[in-house]
């Protein structure tokens, strides 16, 4: 696979390199920041781009780098390393696309075989997301989530598909041949079902619901 | 310059010291740690895999230690995004029965810090279900402008520690008589 990597760590950058390398990729640029990465990319994009988060421009260079990059290669993936799994990050990433995307801790993809898996699953186009923070969001306490996607009616689920695809409220509507009122109700619904109320935003309590979904698809409860 | 507003300006630089501590291990030892895990995936498999494993475990559970205690110092969150997600976040971490609302504009390390650490106590301590609310109430300047904080169903014996981490800045914390609201007050200058 072809990748590139932007990391303000210099022996962070070189230890990735090595292990990139060791799995068989071909590592087409190796910069210190955001801008570079998207410079060295114009034209000659890669299969995945690799960027820490925390890096410049600052503060989070790696989220405006990823929104200039998705904008001008739709078709390139997204790994976000970070030192930290926030959910606050994942909601972000989930803005930029959630297609072709990953967020992972920067020591757990420390083998060969869990980094080559990482960038193979974002190519196909998943949502690679770090074990701990899909847990810590999806098991919230006084919930019990288990089973509770067959709970949803069938209208519902097709709803939730489409939202862990990552289309629109309008998207939605208009693949299901139903209003935009509709798919809000379903949404709503869905919320409801799944436990999701109150303390979260509308967006953030979308990102749970399609976690909950990911992880049902994925026969994990 | 009075002795009242020296005291608050050392502890202002007593927080941004705190925000530099908190860099200073996310740019050091975390990544020279986290380039170790990197290095040791990387090392030729004439190496036994399970003592690779064993050591990249290791190294994984010193990067948790160190994360824990670099959110003790300031949580990197909350610098880089402000009160609402740090205190988002830090609810879903505990698992704590609380609902965060927060309006108030980015203020300065110092104050976000002492808010959010005078939450994370309440937020230790109370049993029953909380309402948090903060806000910033405009001065007449910018520097006077004050950040509000609201507890809604907190026992007043979380008044105190809430009033540990206002006081050094100026700042006050007010209990309401038999409404278990607390109101903390936070000077942005």
């Amino acid at each position: 696979m072809r990748v590139a990597l932007a990391e303000d760590g210099a022996l962070f950058r070189q230890g990735l390199v090595m292990l990139l390398e060791a799995a068989g990729h071909e590592v087409v640029a190796v910069v210190p920041g955001g801008d570079e990465l998207v410079a060295a990319l114009a034209n000659d994009p890669v299969d995945v781009a690799l960027l820490d988060i925390r890096m410049p421009p600052e503060p989070d260079g790696g989220l405006v780098t990823a929104e200039r990059l998705r904008a001008a290669h739709p078709d390139m993936g997204l790994l976000f390393l970070s030192h930290y799994a926030e959910s606050h990050y994942l909601v972000r990433i989930l803005e930029i696309g959630t297609e072709k995307v990953g967020y992972r801790l920067k020591e757990k993809v420390g083998s060969v075989e869990v980094l080559s898996d990482t960038l193979s699953r974002i190519a196909d186009g998943e949502i690679v997301i770090e074990p701990v923070l899909a847990k810590r969001l999806v098991e919230r306490p006084r919930n019990d989530r288990k089973d509770v996607v067959a709970t949803l009616s069938d209208r519902e689920r097709d709803v939730l598909r489409l939202m862990a695809e990552g289309r629109s409220n309008g998207g939605i509507a208009s693949e299901l041949y139903v209003s935009g009122k509709a798919v809000e109700k379903h949404i709503a619904s869905i919320f409801d079902k799944l436990g999701l109320h109150g303390d979260a935003s509308v967006h953030h309590r979308r990102v749970l619901a399609v976690l909950t979904y990911l992880r049902s698809q994925r026969g994990e409860n | 310059m009075s002795d009242a507003s020296d005291g608050r300006r050392r502890h202002r630089e007593r927080w941004r010291r705190r925000v530099c501590l908190e860099r200073q291990l996310h740019d050091g030892a975390a990544l020279r740690i986290s380039s170790m895990a990197l290095r040791l995936g990387a090392l030729d498999r004439a190496a036994p895999q399970r003592d690779i494993d064993a050591l990249q475990d290791e190294v994984a559970a010193a990067l948790e230690e160190l994360r824990a205690v670099a959110g003790q110092i300031y949580p990197s969150l909350l610098l880089e995004a402000g009160l609402g997600p740090a205190l988002r976040e830090l609810v879903t971490a505990r698992g704590a029965d609380a609902a965060v609302h927060v309006t108030a504009d980015r203020a300065e390390p110092a104050v976000e810090g002492a808010v959010y650490f005078a939450l994370a106590d309440v937020l230790e301590a109370a049993a029953g279900p909380l309402t948090i609310s903060v806000r910033t109430e405009r001065g007449p300047a910018p520097e006077e402008d004050v950040v509000v904080v609201v507890i809604e169903g907190a026992d007043p014996a979380l008044a105190p520690p809430v009033l540990d981490e206002a006081e050094p800045l100026g700042g006050t914390v007010t209990v309401e008589d038999g409404a278990e609201t607390i109101t903390a007050r936070f000077p942005c200058a």
